[in-house]
């Protein structure tokens, strides 16, 4: 597609837009995709360092929308990852597909109650997890309008599917869902690195600690499809090259480094985009993957109600969570762990107390002393991204608060990483020798780099008060967002964050609805 | 022994504060009725409500105004964040005038009305019912402009009566002569009048620093002595402003940041305002909500009503045909210059619209102790019942 007229333009080409984009493109519209970074991806990313292949952001996938990968005809080689709950003591679990053993092969004493917890919570994970193909439910029209009636079915299926739960499972969906990760866990299983890592999995990107209330569901939510970790061959970038070429392979008209100066309004329906180099684009319909108070800035706040803004600007949506990359001069060895188990998911949350604790510093604006880290090593896997004998290690860490007291200076930068490597090291002594090469990404870094608003992976806050019909608030959770033609389609919209694709495709689907491409 | 330090019991003040025209108001208050008015002491009645009624339709009338929610916008954005505000398009309105303005929350549910001065395009200060300095900042939130809340630096008095421009006159504001309705301009160094009103009859607002509250107020009453002034409460008042058809916040709708109740926002088009919306003049707040209604299709219409009898029938409930229940009066009076039985009333559309004919009020009368109810008929009426040329006479003339 040449020229600057399009049927829709999607902002930013993360896997939201991308997948926005892919989903208008197979229905005949022609889109161009506007991303201001030099290349595509977004959070999934693969970059150079220092000669190996890291994923700069996002390391695994978890949450791939199944309705998306089919209606993308996504290509993606994965490897399923097994998950390893470390422990001080050197008596570490692994966790395979709902079922959990020490490492050195003897039973884990909860390995039953742990078993049972795991497959209720996917269960009830898979029923919820129909929301999210499409947009929240609402009633607004009324019980006698058309509309209605659609959402109706939506609902009455998934009342359909909490009845066929049974009585049993159907009370104790409905009296967690609503609790936190802390109780529903400890309740069933003793605290230690099983209960650390089921508790860290549940707060892992938000501003939350285990006992927060909702954590249950943010849990439910990254167990949505099944709980699998998947490690995709060829490093998060070719996840994103993938969404790519799906993209590309329907027409869209994909532009990096380009960046957009205002949207083009005119009696309050979007007309186009305006670069900050002159060009106009011309579209019927915008759809925005940034973050709703960075949409309404480039729209203008004074095309929005003071409501509207006013919800914007008390988002929630303080990133907890840096990226660490390491290259390693060769290969790491944890105390305890065989090889191939060091492959995995490697959790240091060691115990549901623990996770809690780390959380506290954030909430005074301070780093987490003793940090949960997600680490994965993926040259075990795909040697291919590291030169031969070197390794990359790839570690999640939290705590470390967007609004850091002082600031992200060097000094803190270097606490961090140092605090980082420490907690590392507690499990592979010496590992900090191995360092050859380190990244620190802080979520102001992460803020800079991708547009996310506080650098928040879910670019808003997963807590009760912002999912389904209040994501990301009140009056804007079905992708229109206030000036006609103009969506939201990424991360703050429904069903919310993780690479995922659900929000991009719903709001693409949206804007057919509502008829405005003509 | 030691002595016991005694110390003084003080609390943080309660109660009703006093305007700075308090002192003047209780001197001359026979009835000692008042009542509050935004945390400020005001008269009710100060002698009669005859005699101040009949005081503001054929001498002049005093009322404090002081306690009025006052609000200065200024900034390079000024104007955009008023016009962000209100549905009217505030760019019409040009220095030196004053324009009566509604806005409306994100739904188009009227928040308040009030009337806005305008200095310059960088200045204005908007006057209402309901306290808004949450509200403005957050409509100002993202533009250049300055809020300030001057509900307390700035007293004003009401002026209204057919004789009150001859008071200015005689109080020595000459230069009032030459001022149109809904002008104002500063006549002496911080002496602001404008020619306003809430009564539908000749009247002026003087506005002057709170300090300077109380010899204008000396200046005013030495000056009208001959042209029968007196001071009046706000009993009077509200039959003056149901006669000219003005709605009352609180009372003719419901300022929908102070509802409880879910549906009891109103929005202007429901209100006989749809000329006040100004689709045309880019985004403000509520527009899009009000485009649904647009071409009078709202829920509701509050209309003036003229009631058989002359039992004032406020809270009247309103039927069809005598029998289907259609709204309510929501301020009723008997007019003693009309000398008809008039009423502010919300009927449920498509009724007051569409059907006008036929409507019944159903009024309660007590004949010496015994209770009875009558179903009266109703008239709909499209102009104010308070009507007078002298009102709009420029220059005025003295009475």
């Amino acid at each position: 597609m040449s020229g600057n007229r399009f049927d829709a333009i999607v902002i930013g080409a993360g896997h939201n837009g991308l997948t926005a984009a892919a989903t208008l493109a197979a229905q005949g519209k022609s889109v161009c995709v506007l991303e201001r970074d030099g290349r595509i991806g977004g959070m999934s990313k693969t970059v150079d360092l220092d000669g190996a292949q890291v994923p700069e952001i996002a390391h695994l996938l978890y949450n791939l929308n199944p309705s998306v990968a089919k209606s993308l005809g996504l290509q993606l080689d994965t490897r399923a990852l097994h998950t390893v709950a470390l422990s001080p003591d050197g008596n570490h679990v692994v966790i395979n597909d709902g079922s959990a053993v020490f490492a050195d092969g003897s039973a884990h004493p909860d390995a039953q109650a742990f078993t049972a917890l795991y497959v209720r919570l996917t269960k009830f994970a898979r029923l919820l997890g129909q929301l999210a193909d499409g947009p929240p439910p609402a009633l607004s029209g009324g019980v006698l309008h058309v509309a209605t009636l659609g959402e109706l079915a939506k609902l009455g299926k998934l009342g359909w599917g909490l009845k066929r739960l049974g009585k049993k499972d159907m009370r104790e969906l409905l009296r967690v869902v609503l609790s936190n990760a802390f109780d529903l866990v400890l309740d069933e299983i003793s605290d230690g690195p099983l209960a650390g890592a089921l508790t860290a999995d549940a707060v892992r990107g938000g501003y939350a600690g285990p006992r927060s209330p909702g954590t249950v569901f943010s849990l439910m939510y990254r167990l949505g499809n099944g709980g699998t970790v998947t490690l995709p061959m060829g490093g998060m970038g070719a996840v994103a090259n993938a969404f790519e070429s799906v993209a590309r392979s329907r027409g869209v008209d994909i532009r990096t480094g380009v960046q957009i100066e205002r949207l083009v309004i005119a009696d309050d329906r979007v007309q186009g985009v305006l670069l900050i180099d002159g060009t106009t684009l011309h579209a019927d319909a915008v759809l925005s993957s940034a973050g709703g108070m960075q949409t309404m800035r480039i729209a203008g706040v004074a095309s929005f109600d003071v409501e509207a803004v006013r919800r914007m600007r008390n988002l929630r949506n303080k990133g907890t969570t840096a990226k660490v990359n390491f290259v390693l001069s060769s290969t790491p060895t944890f105390t305890g762990l065989s090889a191939e188990q060091s492959a995995g998911r490697l959790l240091i949350s060691p115990s549901a107390r623990d996770v809690e604790r780390a959380f506290n510093p954030a909430k005074y604006g301070e780093m987490s002393p003793a940090p949960l880290i997600e680490a994965v090593i993926p040259s075990l896997s795909d040697p291919s991204l590291a030169p031969a004998g070197t390794h990359i290690l790839s570690a999640v860490v939290s705590y470390a608060p967007y609004a850091l007291d002082g600031g992200w200076t060097k000094k803190a930068r270097a606490q961090l990483l140092d605090s980082v490597i420490q907690t590392l090291d507690q499990y592979s002594p010496g590992i900090g020798a191995l360092v050859s090469t380190s990244q620190v990404l802080t979520p102001v870094d992460i803020e800079t780099m991708t547009g996310a608003p506080g650098g928040h992976w879910h670019h808003a806050e997963m807590g009760i008060d912002q999912i389904l019909t209040v994501r990301p608030a009140n009056m804007v959770s079905r992708y229109a967002f206030g000036v006609g033609g103009l969506y939201l389609c990424g991360a703050s919209a429904h069903p919310g964050g993780d690479v995922m694709g659900a929000a991009g495709r719903n709001a693409a689907m949206q804007v057919i609805k509502d008829g405005v491409l003509g | 022994m030691a002595k016991r330090k005694v110390i003084t019991p003080k609390h943080v003040p309660i109660g009703l504060i006093e305007t700075p025209l308090f002192e003047r108001l209780n001197a001359i208050s026979r009835a000692k009725s008042w009542t509050g008015w935004a945390g400020y002491i005001s008269p009710l009645v100060l002698d009669t409500v005859e005699f101040e009624y009949f005081a503001i339709r054929n001498q002049a009338t005093l009322f404090d105004i002081s306690p009025m929610h006052k609000y200065r916008v200024t900034g390079p954005d000024a104007q955009a964040v008023l016009n962000r505000l209100v549905t009217r398009d505030v760019s019409k309105i040009r220095d030196g005038r004053v324009g009566y303005v509604m806005w409306c929350d994100e739904e188009g549910m009227l928040i308040d009305d009030g009337t806005l001065f305008r200095f310059s395009k960088t200045d204005f200060r908007l006057c209402c019912q309901e306290s808004m300095l949450t509200w403005l900042l957050d409509v100002a939130w993202g533009y250049d402009a300055e809020i300030i809340d001057e509900s307390d630096a700035i007293a004003a008095v009401s002026l209204q009566g057919p004789t009150s421009w001859s008071v200015l006159q005689e109080a020595g504001f000459a230069d009032v002569a030459t001022m149109k309705p809904f002008d104002w301009r500063e006549v002496e160094p911080d002496i602001w009048i404008s020619r306003t009103g809430f009564t539908g009859d000749l009247g002026y607002e003087i506005w002057v620093p709170w300090a300077k509250a109380s010899a204008l107020w000396d200046r005013l009453w030495a000056a009208g002595d001959h042209w029968g002034l007196r001071a009046i409460g706000f009993e009077a008042l509200n039959m003056c402003r149901i006669e000219a058809g003005f709605i009352a916040a609180g009372v003719d709708f419901q300022p929908v940041h102070a509802a409880m109740r879910l549906h009891r926002g109103r929005t202007p088009i429901e209100l006989g305002f749809g000329k006040m919306v100004h689709f045309d003049k880019g985004h403000f707040n509520g527009r899009r909500a009000l485009l649904q209604q647009r071409g009078n299709c709202g829920r509701y219409a509050l209309v003036k009503i003229d009631i058989a009898g002359f039992k004032p029938a406020d809270g009247a409930l309103l039927y069809h045909k005598k029998k289907k229940e259609v709204g309510f009066v929501t301020s009723g009076v008997w007019s003693p210059t009309m000398k008809c039985n008039i009423a502010l009333a919300e009927l449920k559309a498509p009724f007051g619209i569409d059907i006008v004919d036929d409507i019944w009020a159903e009024i309660y009368v007590n004949e010496e102790g015994k209770w009875d109810k009558r179903l009266v008929p109703v008239t709909l009426k499209d102009k104010p019942f308070f009507a007078n040329t002298r009102a709009r006479a420029t220059p005025p003339r003295p009475y």
